[in-house]
């Protein structure tokens, strides 16, 4: 290699990192945040150096109810994302096997709910479950992450169902299997990085989710998104610590399981279709 | 272990008639390899044995027992497609073993079909592994084995070597040979290589356009194809075919083609007309070249020799104005000139003679006197 073409490389990359870092910023700046005193966070030039505490985070643990959110966060983002992962991996195997007829349509329809502004409906939404009374429940909250979840799911499930050859099916069912064996036990192990993907996927969007469970979760069906909220009014002024504390810690797992599941990530973005090494 | 029957099968996709009356048995307990071009119809004609496809009217017996609106789970059948179809995650053992679960056999029974056919088909190196690791030729031997494993009347198999390399197919035809010897069931084996069915079958049942021209055991086929279909299809290359008159004489019939010094009598085929006209056909390899005249010899050119598989040359040659192509031994071809004048004889006992229909006539060459 060249001098000149070490340098391009040298810029290239310098360039790669630059931007990445950029995007990193924000998230860095919470987590320094979490570990700084009040008057260090809204200090005016920003304190780059300083004595950690671990004040905000302690505050935040000791806090009344903070196991509750937490829990709530697991168990509607798990429990929304796992009953859409069941729905959408048999619809996507009727879609793929039987090609019903308008299944395109269909498929868009399903992700329409995804295409509009969250905010566009959730008046809608609010309307329907105060009718059936399913407002502030929390099996009323999980069916609604379930929809959240299934439109994506399904399509990212359906583009590695159209991967896995006829044949399968049709091997199983000469030998003897019921459509059921074919779907669980033939079909199924096949599309285990399809599943992964979609769940990872879906449940990003569900633990981060605000709005909707906000208005239509209410008091009792809280998860920590809308606790942070509740940090920004909390005796006349934000309490920055507060929130960067509870952000940090809300924040672990996410990244753990993105670090973990990444190659899936990129599955998940185009719906199967880019396979990658999974 | 049960013959397979249909009758009167027809198979339409749209305006498409992929299956056109087909009524045929295949034997009980024997190989029979279903040949033809790609879109003749054997692939379908499989399917709809498996059930795996609908015919547009006609019906399949398995045995006394007519089976055309069972499912294909309850036909009791295996089939192996061109696709290894194997389920990953899972070793082989498992991958043979699976579909034994639904069967109601114990764990001991279980174990010992599967080390049966892991035997049979060479995998006790593999047992073990993960599907992943295998290569796409054990791959497909892991799928014929779990077939194979459940003990089914019947074994389809849809071109099952058509997509592994070519050392691998070598061995596959060995195993299966070895395989089918060993199995009593009645297989039926789709292919459009005629190598592998000439290897594999007990008969060849040669199909074109969605109808079974004829079946017969392979060297039957080969050597006495019923129509000109069979003769062009199978040999590499195939027949040799040139127009020719079956005339009466004073004393019997008599063939005359530009590749005979002179009219060769004929035993049979006799007709009322004066004069028709037949396809004389040979197989390239019983046409004889030579240096030096020889009593029913006709002068040729030599226009081509290039080496083939097995050392054989194959030789471009014309006759007037009749070209085709001849296949001799290592020996011959490597006395021949590489292009220039020789002498062809075509041996009479070797030729056949097709009607104008396609059809073999009933006629044989005899030596002429």
């Amino acid at each position: 290699m060249n001098a000149t073409a070490r340098i391009r490389q040298g810029l290239y990359y310098a360039v790669l990192w630059g931007i990445a870092i950029v995007f990193f910023l924000p998230v860095l700046w919470v987590i320094l945040a979490a570990l700084k005193t009040k008057k260090q966070i809204i200090a005016k030039t920003p304190v780059w150096f300083f004595e950690p505490t671990l004040d905000n985070l302690q505050r935040v643990i000791e806090r009344e109810n903070f196991w509750k959110y937490l829990r709530m966060s697991v168990f509607l983002s798990l429990g929304g994302v796992m009953i859409a992962l069941v729905v959408s991996f048999l619809a996507a195997y009727c879609f793929s096997r039987y090609k019903p007829r308008g299944t395109n349509f269909l498929m868009f329809l399903l992700l329409s709910v995804r295409m509009v502004p969250a905010a566009a409906v959730v008046v809608p939404v609010y309307l329907m479950y105060a009718a059936f009374g399913w407002k502030d429940t929390f099996l009323g909250m999980v069916l609604f992450y379930a929809m959240f979840s299934i439109p994506f799911s399904l399509w990212i499930l359906k583009g590695f169902l159209d991967g896995v050859s006829l044949r399968y099916d049709e091997t199983a069912l000469v030998n003897g299997g019921s459509r059921l064996h074919i779907i669980f036990r033939v079909v199924l192990p096949q599309v285990k990085p399809g599943l992964v993907a979609a769940f990872i996927f879906n449940i990003i969007f569900v633990w981060n989710e605000f709005l909707f469970n906000y208005i239509i979760g209410g008091k009792s069906v809280t998860m920590v998104p809308v606790q942070l909220q509740a940090g920004v009014n909390s005796g006349g002024s934000a309490d920055w610590g507060y929130i960067a504390g509870l952000s940090t810690i809300y924040m672990i797992p996410p990244i753990l399981a993105i670090y973990a599941f990444q190659k899936y990530l990129l599955v998940g973005m185009t719906f199967g279709t880019v396979r990658g090494e999974v | 272990m049960a013959e397979i029957r249909v009758q009167g099968l027809r198979k339409e996709f749209g305006a498409l008639v992929a299956l056109d009356d087909v009524s045929f048995s295949f034997p009980e307990s024997r190989v029979t390899c279903l040949l033809g071009p790609s879109g003749c119809g054997k692939t379908t004609l499989m399917r709809i044995i498996a059930g795996l496809e609908r015919a547009t009217r006609g019906d399949v017996y398995f045995g006394g027992q007519r089976v055309t609106h069972l499912p294909p789970r309850k036909r009791n059948i295996g089939m192996v497609f061109q696709y290894p179809v194997v389920y990953r995650g899972i070793s082989v053992a498992e991958n043979i073993e699976l579909p034994l679960k639904s069967e109601k056999l114990s764990k001991a029974e279980r174990t010992a079909r599967v080390a049966e056919v892991v035997e049979i088909l060479g995998l006790g190196d593999h047992v073990a592994k993960d599907i992943t690791q295998l290569d796409n030729g054990t791959r497909q031997k892991v799928a014929v084995a779990r077939a194979v494993a459940r003990q089914p009347r019947i074994i389809l198999f849809d071109e099952p070597i058509t997509n592994v390399d070519a050392n691998a197919k070598l061995q596959l035809k060995r195993a299966f040979k070895e395989l089918t010897r060993r199995l009593e069931q009645t297989i039926i084996y789709v292919t459009h290589d005629q190598t592998e069915a000439m290897t594999l079958a007990d008969q060849i049942a040669l199909m074109q356009d969605g109808r079974i021209v004829q079946c017969d055991a392979p060297r039957e086929l080969y050597n006495h194809p019923s129509d000109v279909f069979g003769g062009w299809f199978l040999g590499n290359p195939g027949m040799v075919f040139v127009d020719g008159t079956l005339s009466a004489n004073g004393s019997g019939t008599v063939v005359t083609a530009p590749l005979f010094p002179a009219p060769v009598p004929t035993a049979g085929g006799a007709s009322d007309e004066p004069a028709t006209a037949v396809t004389v056909g040979i197989r390239p390899e019983h046409i004889r070249v030579a240096t030096g005249d020889a009593p029913g010899a006709v002068a040729a050119d030599l226009l081509r020799k290039s080496i083939t598989v097995g050392r054989q040359y194959l030789l471009s040659l014309r006759v007037g104005d009749v070209a085709f192509k001849a296949k001799v031994t290592p020996q011959v071809g490597e006395s021949l000139p590489a292009r220039g004048a020789v002498w062809v004889t075509l041996p009479p006992e070797r030729v056949t003679l097709f009607a104008p229909n396609g059809n073999r006539v009933d006629a044989t060459l005899t030596q002429p006197r």
